[in-house]
């Protein structure tokens, strides 16, 4: 994925040193039994495995979720289609914090995710002298409103505006690729259908047409289930 | 399947069960014939339940499909990608190449786009058209009555077009354009560039009873469950093994070509994963079809004192004339096609238009030409990334503020789903002696076996071709009233141009041709050194101009299949 790599770029060039894998992953309480693999769909052993160890382990630790959480649900706020829990914004980022803790993603982890929050804190404490869980949202949105846009962002404030647009990165990608986000979003799809063309108030809103001679050699999608059959120069019988 | 030492002789051993090795199987099996097919990865169906991707949604992973440990996604069908565990290759200084491998049965067909097109009469006659070295030893009239039956078997839909290099078949009908085809068609009829219904193998109608119709779920790069769209697997390998006539040995990574006295061959040696151990069986006729660059080092490492530079290597070309697609792209953004009304437009899984070469007469500083492929899943299921690093980039072509969060952004990210196309060139690339794989001497992979050494440069005249695309999409995008997305790549980025091998379209190892002195096998695809051994993948093709290779490996191996068959009944082998 070329854009996730650039992405990499430009968020790790300006971060140094990293810790290991396992240094930052602690496995969940040894009496919780082992995490049920609730995610179906084909996996080979090993990715299996992989994910299952992911599973069953934590990376951050209550505080730090309680933060992403609260970050979560200011730049996507709840509506009538659900909130960040209901699309399970958060357990994609603690996923991800040990899904991309490899060399090869420079332990996006620990130096990209718990660092971000690390800088977000600050930003508040500095400011508000609190945490940032524990200020008010309006706290919250008065200093979103300096990291959140491109333009204009003061050279203190840069830090804090790269992991911020991380953050809102995980979370609009974790908003509209749930169940809840892809209704509001009004995705459509991902069922057996029978596809026969843009619907006409489209096309007419777009100022499109299909060509008619085109179109007579689409499928007549009420003959699909009749067996082809060709004459010898190849012209469709059926 | 488990692995079995096989004491008995197979009448054909068949190395590979993607494209090639799938339809050899079929039509060799069909005639009566005892076969033995060794395939690297593990045994898949797509239809088996516990494998299935297909409608799975994108919050069914824990990563959201995002690409960790397939390089296209959780979701994608392939188990390998440019990189394999255990299995490294590696490239000479200054050059890069990037070498896909689908470990699993059914090989890269699982997870391919499904473009089928046919290589046109000058394809095959590319010396005398396009003034390369050599011509194909066979034309376009040798291989139409196989590309036909492949048609008829394994169906493609497509039209008639009647196109001078884009020769037509038997095609099933194609589905109607999405909205944004609509606007692709409307600019290119703007420039005087044609535009015609892709030609792909997915079934928009019943072929037999052993396979069902497109579910227009948008996803045959995840293997379709219910076999609409062609995967060797599914269409081929799996309906062979209910004949009895075939052994299927999966894991078993092939090692060598085995050879007696004379230098005939007599069989395999394969390492079963499973246990490590090495296994030889024997037979009559070896055929290879383990992909271009992994039959070729397969014949490159069956070193004997008959074939001291490797099975079939007299000429010393194994490896030499190795091609892929010249590739650019660019993604275009069409504000007309903001704040979208939704609607379910998944379709099948590639796009349902493109553009084939369409300056045949023109004079240009680039010999072949290349077709132009379009974004397919524009309106399909969000997957990562959804939005862009910053979702609401696109604001900056209007003057407004970028960035911000809350209602803003949900609304931002609403306005610009599916208001982009990307566009992507499929070019001819020049065979080139100097362009190859050949075996690294000092490194083996973990089964044992010396791997692969690439050296692949982009000739000049290959460069001319992408700068030519990248104008032409400069051109569309204002035909579409669109904004390239970032800087057009010039002259210093190379005009955009794909890395080798990340078209994933390697043709030309083992090259076809009369003269045993500057080519590998005959125009049936056997080795002139040897009687009894075949390469059926694309590592025989002299040339593929801009066409999508599987369609002609298959054809050939078809060819080859009658052949083999023919041989064994006159018992010549």
């Amino acid at each position: 994925m070329k854009r996730r790599d650039s992405i990499k770029t430009i968020i790790l060039s300006s971060i140094g040193a990293s810790l290991t894998l396992e240094g930052c992953i602690s496995p969940l309480n040894e009496n919780v039994s082992e995490k049920i693999w609730e995610y179906r769909y084909g996996r080979t052993p090993y990715e299996k495995e992989r994910d299952k160890k992911f599973l069953n382990a934590q990376f951050f630790n209550k505080s730090e979720l309680r933060t992403i959480e609260r970050i979560a649900n200011i730049i996507i706020p709840p509506n009538e289609f659900g909130n960040i829990n209901d699309a399970g914004v958060v357990e994609m980022i603690e996923f991800i914090a040990k899904d991309w803790s490899t060399p090869a993603h420079n332990n996006y982890g620990e130096n990209v995710l718990r660092k971000g929050l690390i800088v977000l804190d600050n930003l508040f404490e500095n400011k508000f002298n609190n945490k940032l869980t524990d200020c008010s949202d309006d706290q919250i949105k008065s200093m979103f409103d300096i990291i959140s846009y491109n333009d204009g962002i003061e050279e203190d404030f840069k830090e804090a505006a790269s992991f911020f647009a991380t953050y809102r990165y995980m979370v609009v990608t974790g908003w509209f690729t749930s169940e809840v986000g892809m209704r509001d979003l009004g995705y459509k799809g991902n069922i057996p259908n029978v596809w026969d063309g843009v619907p006409e108030d489209v096309l007419k809103d777009h100022d499109v047409s299909y060509d008619l001679e085109w179109i007579a050699k689409c499928v007549d999608q009420s003959k699909r289930n009749e067996t082809a059959v060709w004459d010898e120069d190849g012209n469709l019988l059926t | 399947m488990e692995i079995k030492e096989s004491k008995e002789k197979y009448d054909v051993i068949i190395v590979g069960s993607g494209a090639a090795g799938g339809i050899t199987t079929k039509i060799l099996t069909d005639a009566g014939l005892k076969v033995a097919l060794i395939e690297a990865g593990p045994y898949f169906d797509p239809a088996d339940p516990e494998q299935q991707t297909q409608f799975k949604p994108t919050w069914a992973s824990p990563r959201r499909g995002s690409s960790v440990t397939r390089r296209f996604g959780d979701f994608h069908m392939s188990y390998g990608d440019w990189k394999v565990d255990g299995e490294p290759y590696s490239s000479k200084e200054d050059t890069d190449f990037m070498w896909w491998r689908s470990r699993m049965l059914g090989g890269r067909t699982n997870h391919w786009g499904r473009i089928a097109s046919r290589l046109g009469p000058k394809d095959f006659k590319c010396k005398d058209f396009y003034d390369l070295d050599e011509n194909w030893p066979i034309t376009y009239e040798d291989i139409k009555p196989y590309y036909d039956k492949l048609d008829k078997l394994i169906g493609v839909f497509g039209t008639k077009e009647n196109l001078p290099n884009d020769p037509d078949g038997f095609f099933l009908p194609p589905p109607k354009p999405r909205l944004h085809e609509l606007y692709y068609i409307k600019g290119a009829k703007k420039s005087g560039i044609n535009v015609i219904p892709s030609r792909l193998s997915v079934l928009t109608k019943r072929i037999n009873n052993q396979r069902g119709i497109c579910m227009f779920c948008g996803q045959c790069e995840r293997s379709c469950s219910v076999y609409a769209c062609f995967s060797s697997s599914s269409s081929l390998v799996i309906p062979s093994l209910k004949g009895g006539l075939l052994d299927l040995y999966t894991d078993s990574m092939v090692r060598k070509v085995n050879t007696d006295n004379n230098g005939i061959a007599t069989g395999v040696s394969f390492i079963n994963k499973k246990n490590g151990k090495e296994y030889s069986i024997k037979s009559k006729v070896v055929v290879l079809g383990a992909s271009s660059c992994s039959s070729a080092r397969i014949l490159l490492n069956s070193k004997s004192n008959e074939h001291p530079n490797g099975l079939g290597n007299s000429s010393g070309l194994i490896g030499k004339y190795l091609q892929d697609t010249v590739g650019t792209s660019k993604q275009i953004f069409v504000p007309e096609l903001m704040n979208r009304k939704t609607y379910n437009e998944d379709g099948v899984g590639g796009a349902h238009v493109y553009t084939p070469w369409w300056l045949h007469d023109k004079k240009l500083d680039f010999p072949i030409g290349y077709h132009i492929e379009t974004s397919y899943r524009n309106l399909g299921m969000p997957q990562f990334g959804i939005g862009g690093y910053i979702p609401n980039d696109f604001n900056k072509f209007f003057g407004l503020r970028v960035g911000g969060y809350g209602e803003q952004i949900r609304k931002d990210v609403k306005k610009y789903w599916g208001s982009t196309i990307a566009l992507e060139s499929r070019g001819g690339a020049i065979p080139d002696i100097n362009n190859y794989c050949e075996i690294d001497e000092n490194k083996k992979d973990k089964y044992g076996i010396p791997v692969l050494k690439f050296n692949y440069k982009w000739a000049d005249t290959e460069y001319n071709q992408a700068k030519h695309a990248q104008d032409i999409y400069e051109e569309l995008a204002y035909n579409m009233n669109g904004i390239m997305i970032g800087d057009k790549p010039g002259k210093d980025q190379n005009y955009g141009i794909s890395t080798p091998g990340s078209i994933i379209h390697e043709v030309g190892t083992t090259r076809m041709g009369n003269n045993p002195n500057t080519s590998v096998v005959n125009k049936y695809e056997r080795l002139h050194d040897v009687d009894n051994v075949y390469v059926v993948d694309a590592g025989p093709f002299v040339f593929k101009g801009d066409k999508n290779p599987t369609w002609t490996i298959m054809a050939l191996a078809w060819r080859t299949s009658d052949h083999i068959i023919s041989e064994l009944k006159k018992q010549n082998l």
